[in-house]
Protein backbone atom coordinates (compact mmCIF):
# COMPACT_ATOMS: atom_id res chain seq x y z
CA UNK A 1 0.00 0.00 0.00
CA UNK A 2 2.99 2.32 0.67
CA UNK A 3 3.58 2.88 -3.17
CA UNK A 4 -0.09 3.64 -4.03
CA UNK A 5 0.41 7.70 -3.91
CA UNK A 6 3.26 7.38 -5.85
CA UNK A 7 1.80 5.39 -8.54
CA UNK A 8 -1.25 7.52 -8.42
CA UNK A 9 0.56 10.75 -8.59
CA UNK A 10 2.02 9.21 -11.90
CA UNK A 11 -1.24 8.07 -13.31
CA UNK A 12 -2.58 12.24 -12.64
CA UNK A 13 0.19 13.79 -14.44
CA UNK A 14 -0.49 10.93 -17.54
CA UNK A 15 -3.82 11.61 -17.70
CA UNK A 16 -2.79 15.38 -18.89
CA UNK A 17 -2.35 14.47 -22.08
CA UNK A 18 -4.08 11.26 -23.14
CA UNK A 19 -7.74 10.56 -22.53
CA UNK A 20 -10.19 11.22 -25.10
CA UNK A 21 -13.24 12.98 -23.28
CA UNK A 22 -16.20 10.74 -22.56
CA UNK A 23 -18.69 10.94 -25.35
CA UNK A 24 -22.25 11.42 -24.15
CA UNK A 25 -24.71 8.29 -24.46
CA UNK A 26 -27.58 10.16 -25.83
CA UNK A 27 -29.83 6.99 -25.48
CA UNK A 28 -29.52 6.76 -21.94
CA UNK A 29 -32.10 7.23 -19.53
CA UNK A 30 -32.30 10.60 -17.30
CA UNK A 31 -32.60 10.35 -13.60
CA UNK A 32 -35.04 12.83 -12.44
CA UNK A 33 -33.43 14.11 -9.40
CA UNK A 34 -36.97 14.94 -7.24
CA UNK A 35 -37.77 11.33 -7.67
CA UNK A 36 -34.25 10.13 -6.63
CA UNK A 37 -34.34 12.34 -3.65
CA UNK A 38 -37.64 10.39 -2.39
CA UNK A 39 -35.77 7.49 -3.30
CA UNK A 40 -33.07 8.16 -1.13
CA UNK A 41 -35.41 10.01 1.65
CA UNK A 42 -36.58 6.91 2.54
CA UNK A 43 -33.23 4.99 2.38
CA UNK A 44 -31.82 7.16 4.57
CA UNK A 45 -34.70 6.89 7.12
CA UNK A 46 -34.67 3.61 6.98
CA UNK A 47 -31.05 3.28 7.39
CA UNK A 48 -30.77 6.12 10.32
CA UNK A 49 -27.73 7.71 7.58
CA UNK A 50 -27.03 10.96 9.58
CA UNK A 51 -25.00 13.89 8.25
CA UNK A 52 -21.76 13.55 7.48
CA UNK A 53 -19.24 16.15 8.58
CA UNK A 54 -17.37 18.05 5.95
CA UNK A 55 -14.19 16.97 4.85
CA UNK A 56 -11.49 17.62 6.99
CA UNK A 57 -10.06 19.72 3.88
CA UNK A 58 -6.34 18.48 4.58
CA UNK A 59 -5.98 17.05 0.91
CA UNK A 60 -7.04 20.57 -1.15
CA UNK A 61 -5.03 22.05 -3.59
CA UNK A 62 -3.94 25.90 -3.54
CA UNK A 63 -6.37 26.43 -6.46
CA UNK A 64 -9.55 24.87 -4.53
CA UNK A 65 -7.63 26.46 -0.89
CA UNK A 66 -8.46 29.93 -2.97
CA UNK A 67 -11.66 29.09 -4.34
CA UNK A 68 -12.94 28.38 -1.12
CA UNK A 69 -11.14 31.49 0.15
CA UNK A 70 -13.41 33.81 -2.29
CA UNK A 71 -16.72 32.03 -1.47
CA UNK A 72 -15.51 32.70 2.32
CA UNK A 73 -15.72 36.52 1.23
CA UNK A 74 -19.44 36.25 0.09
CA UNK A 75 -20.59 35.22 3.18
CA UNK A 76 -20.46 31.16 2.90
CA UNK A 77 -18.06 29.23 5.02
CA UNK A 78 -17.01 25.78 3.97
CA UNK B 1 -34.84 27.29 -12.99
CA UNK B 2 -38.88 27.67 -12.64
CA UNK B 3 -38.82 28.73 -8.79
CA UNK B 4 -39.74 25.33 -7.51
CA UNK B 5 -36.79 25.17 -5.38
CA UNK B 6 -35.76 22.04 -3.90
CA UNK B 7 -39.65 20.77 -3.43
CA UNK B 8 -39.92 17.52 -1.41
CA UNK B 9 -37.02 16.08 -2.58
CA UNK B 10 -34.58 16.01 0.29
CA UNK B 11 -31.72 17.99 -0.91
CA UNK B 12 -30.16 21.10 0.00
CA UNK B 13 -32.19 24.11 -1.58
CA UNK B 14 -28.38 25.50 -1.95
CA UNK B 15 -27.54 22.68 -3.57
CA UNK B 16 -30.63 22.25 -5.36
CA UNK B 17 -30.31 25.59 -7.37
CA UNK B 18 -26.66 25.57 -7.57
CA UNK B 19 -27.13 22.34 -9.50
CA UNK B 20 -30.38 24.26 -11.88
CA UNK B 21 -27.54 26.65 -12.59
CA UNK B 22 -25.07 23.76 -13.29
CA UNK B 23 -27.67 22.49 -15.72
CA UNK B 24 -28.48 25.22 -17.38
CA UNK B 25 -25.13 25.76 -18.46
CA UNK B 26 -24.69 22.45 -19.61
CA UNK B 27 -27.79 22.95 -21.70
CA UNK B 28 -26.01 25.75 -23.51
CA UNK B 29 -23.08 23.96 -24.02
CA UNK B 30 -24.87 21.19 -25.26
CA UNK B 31 -26.98 23.79 -27.44
CA UNK B 32 -23.11 24.91 -29.32
CA UNK B 33 -22.93 20.93 -30.21
CA UNK B 34 -20.51 20.45 -27.58
CA UNK B 35 -20.33 17.82 -24.76
CA UNK B 36 -21.68 18.76 -21.01
CA UNK B 37 -19.47 19.10 -18.54
CA UNK B 38 -19.15 16.21 -16.22
CA UNK B 39 -19.73 17.19 -12.30
CA UNK B 40 -17.07 14.75 -10.09
CA UNK B 41 -16.06 15.07 -6.65
CA UNK B 42 -17.90 16.46 -3.13
CA UNK B 43 -20.51 17.76 -5.62
CA UNK B 44 -21.32 14.65 -7.11
CA UNK B 45 -21.13 12.71 -3.56
CA UNK B 46 -23.57 15.25 -2.26
CA UNK B 47 -25.52 14.61 -5.01
CA UNK B 48 -25.34 10.66 -4.76
CA UNK B 49 -25.94 11.48 -0.85
CA UNK B 50 -28.78 13.07 -0.50
CA UNK B 51 -26.98 15.42 0.92
CA UNK B 52 -25.74 13.44 3.43
CA UNK B 53 -22.53 14.63 2.40
CA UNK B 54 -22.29 19.11 1.95
CA UNK B 55 -20.10 20.79 -0.27
CA UNK B 56 -19.46 24.46 -1.06
CA UNK B 57 -17.76 23.96 -4.38
CA UNK B 58 -18.13 22.09 -7.46
CA UNK B 59 -15.43 20.19 -9.35
CA UNK B 60 -16.12 19.81 -12.77
CA UNK B 61 -14.42 18.16 -15.87
CA UNK B 62 -14.49 19.45 -19.40
CA UNK B 63 -12.27 19.03 -22.60
CA UNK B 64 -13.99 22.71 -23.51
CA UNK B 65 -12.87 24.67 -20.64
CA UNK B 66 -12.91 28.21 -22.80
CA UNK B 67 -16.14 27.55 -23.94
CA UNK B 68 -17.65 26.69 -20.94
CA UNK B 69 -16.08 29.63 -18.99
CA UNK B 70 -18.20 31.69 -21.52
CA UNK B 71 -21.26 30.18 -20.99
CA UNK B 72 -20.18 30.74 -16.94
CA UNK B 73 -20.34 33.95 -17.65
CA UNK B 74 -23.29 34.40 -19.48
CA UNK B 75 -24.78 32.97 -16.32
CA UNK B 76 -23.68 35.05 -13.74
CA UNK B 77 -20.47 33.71 -12.89
CA UNK B 78 -17.24 35.57 -11.77
CA UNK B 79 -13.90 35.90 -11.57
CA UNK B 80 -12.89 37.13 -8.49
CA UNK B 81 -11.17 40.67 -8.98
CA UNK B 82 -7.59 40.71 -7.11
CA UNK B 83 -7.77 36.92 -6.85
CA UNK B 84 -4.42 35.34 -6.32
CA UNK B 85 -2.76 33.84 -9.25
CA UNK B 86 -3.51 30.38 -7.34
CA UNK B 87 -7.51 30.93 -8.17
CA UNK B 88 -8.61 28.90 -11.19
CA UNK B 89 -12.44 28.62 -10.32
CA UNK B 90 -15.30 30.85 -10.81
CA UNK B 91 -17.76 32.24 -8.21
CA UNK B 92 -21.55 32.71 -8.44
CA UNK B 93 -21.99 35.75 -6.16
CA UNK B 94 -25.84 35.57 -5.49
CA UNK B 95 -25.46 32.05 -4.64
CA UNK B 96 -22.04 32.20 -2.82
CA UNK B 97 -20.49 28.92 -4.40
CA UNK B 98 -17.87 28.30 -6.57
CA UNK B 99 -16.99 26.11 -9.70
CA UNK B 100 -13.66 24.61 -11.09
CA UNK B 101 -12.55 22.92 -13.68
CA UNK B 102 -10.14 19.89 -12.29
CA UNK B 103 -9.72 17.73 -15.22
CA UNK B 104 -10.32 17.55 -18.68
CA UNK B 105 -11.63 13.92 -18.06
CA UNK B 106 -12.64 12.17 -15.21
CA UNK B 107 -10.84 9.60 -12.78
CA UNK B 108 -8.04 10.18 -15.72
CA UNK B 109 -10.26 8.57 -17.87
CA UNK B 110 -10.67 5.31 -16.48
CA UNK B 111 -14.23 5.27 -15.96
CA UNK B 112 -16.48 3.85 -18.63
CA UNK B 113 -18.61 6.53 -20.24
CA UNK B 114 -21.60 4.79 -20.44
CA UNK B 115 -21.60 4.85 -16.77
CA UNK B 116 -21.88 8.66 -16.77
CA UNK B 117 -25.90 9.54 -15.58
CA UNK B 118 -27.64 12.49 -17.56
CA UNK B 119 -29.65 14.32 -14.46
CA UNK B 120 -32.89 16.51 -14.50
CA UNK B 121 -32.53 18.69 -11.34
CA UNK B 122 -35.35 19.41 -9.51
CA UNK B 123 -37.84 22.01 -10.88
CA UNK B 124 -35.60 22.19 -13.90
CA UNK B 125 -35.50 20.76 -17.74
CA UNK B 126 -32.11 21.47 -18.25
CA UNK B 127 -29.49 18.32 -17.73
CA UNK B 128 -26.69 17.99 -16.58
CA UNK B 129 -23.90 14.92 -16.19
CA UNK B 130 -22.65 13.19 -13.18
CA UNK B 131 -20.07 10.41 -12.56
CA UNK B 132 -21.96 7.07 -11.44
CA UNK B 133 -21.94 6.19 -8.11
CA UNK B 134 -19.90 3.23 -8.44
CA UNK B 135 -17.04 5.40 -9.92
CA UNK B 136 -17.36 8.20 -6.90
CA UNK B 137 -17.01 5.45 -4.35
CA UNK B 138 -13.73 4.13 -5.84
CA UNK B 139 -12.62 7.58 -6.01
CA UNK B 140 -13.21 7.93 -2.04
CA UNK B 141 -11.97 4.43 -1.75
CA UNK B 142 -8.87 6.05 -3.98
CA UNK B 143 -8.60 8.65 -1.43
CA UNK B 144 -8.28 6.88 1.37
CA UNK B 145 -5.96 4.14 0.28
CA UNK B 146 -3.51 6.99 -0.23
CA UNK B 147 -3.65 7.76 3.15
CA UNK B 148 -4.44 11.62 1.89
CA UNK B 149 -8.04 11.60 3.27
CA UNK B 150 -8.84 8.81 5.73
CA UNK B 151 -12.27 10.26 6.57
CA UNK B 152 -13.43 9.04 2.71
CA UNK B 153 -14.13 5.56 3.83
CA UNK B 154 -17.02 6.90 5.80
CA UNK B 155 -18.35 8.42 2.74
CA UNK B 156 -17.62 5.06 0.26
CA UNK B 157 -19.88 3.24 3.24
CA UNK B 158 -22.52 5.49 3.50
CA UNK B 159 -23.14 5.78 -0.36
CA UNK B 160 -23.07 2.16 -1.07
CA UNK B 161 -25.82 1.84 1.80
CA UNK B 162 -27.68 4.56 0.06
CA UNK B 163 -27.11 3.04 -3.11
CA UNK B 164 -27.67 -1.15 -2.50
CA UNK B 165 -28.30 -1.46 -6.62
CA UNK B 166 -24.91 -0.45 -7.55
CA UNK B 167 -23.00 -2.60 -10.14
CA UNK B 168 -20.62 -4.38 -7.50
CA UNK B 169 -18.81 -6.21 -10.35
CA UNK B 170 -18.19 -2.53 -11.89
CA UNK B 171 -17.70 -1.95 -8.54
CA UNK B 172 -15.00 -4.03 -7.37
CA UNK B 173 -12.89 -3.16 -10.41
CA UNK B 174 -12.95 0.08 -9.88
CA UNK B 175 -12.02 0.09 -6.39
CA UNK B 176 -9.12 -1.83 -7.22
CA UNK B 177 -8.00 0.00 -10.37
CA UNK B 178 -8.32 3.74 -7.91
CA UNK B 179 -6.96 1.97 -4.47
CA UNK B 180 -3.70 0.30 -6.74
CA UNK B 181 -5.80 -3.31 -5.80
CA UNK B 182 -5.61 -2.67 -1.87
CA UNK B 183 -9.44 -2.23 -1.66
CA UNK B 184 -11.97 -4.24 -3.13
CA UNK B 185 -16.28 -3.90 -2.23
CA UNK B 186 -15.59 -6.41 1.00
CA UNK B 187 -13.59 -3.23 2.15
CA UNK B 188 -16.79 -0.71 1.90
CA UNK B 189 -19.20 -3.17 2.99
CA UNK B 190 -17.15 -4.89 6.28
Amino acid sequence: MNAAPAKKAWAIMASKTSPAEPPEVVTETVIDMAELGKLLAARRKAANIPHLPRNAGTDRTPSKQALLDEIAKLGAKW
Amino acid sequence: MNGEGDGNSGYRPEFVAALQLFARVSEAMHARGLQRPILVGGAAAEFWSHSAVTTGDFDICTTRQPELEEEMQQAGFVRPSGAGAMLKGWVHPDLRLGFEVVAEVPMDGNIEPTRLRLIRPVGETALFRVISVEDLIADRMGQYASRSAPDRINQARMLLSLHPDADMDYLERRTREESMGDYGVEDITG
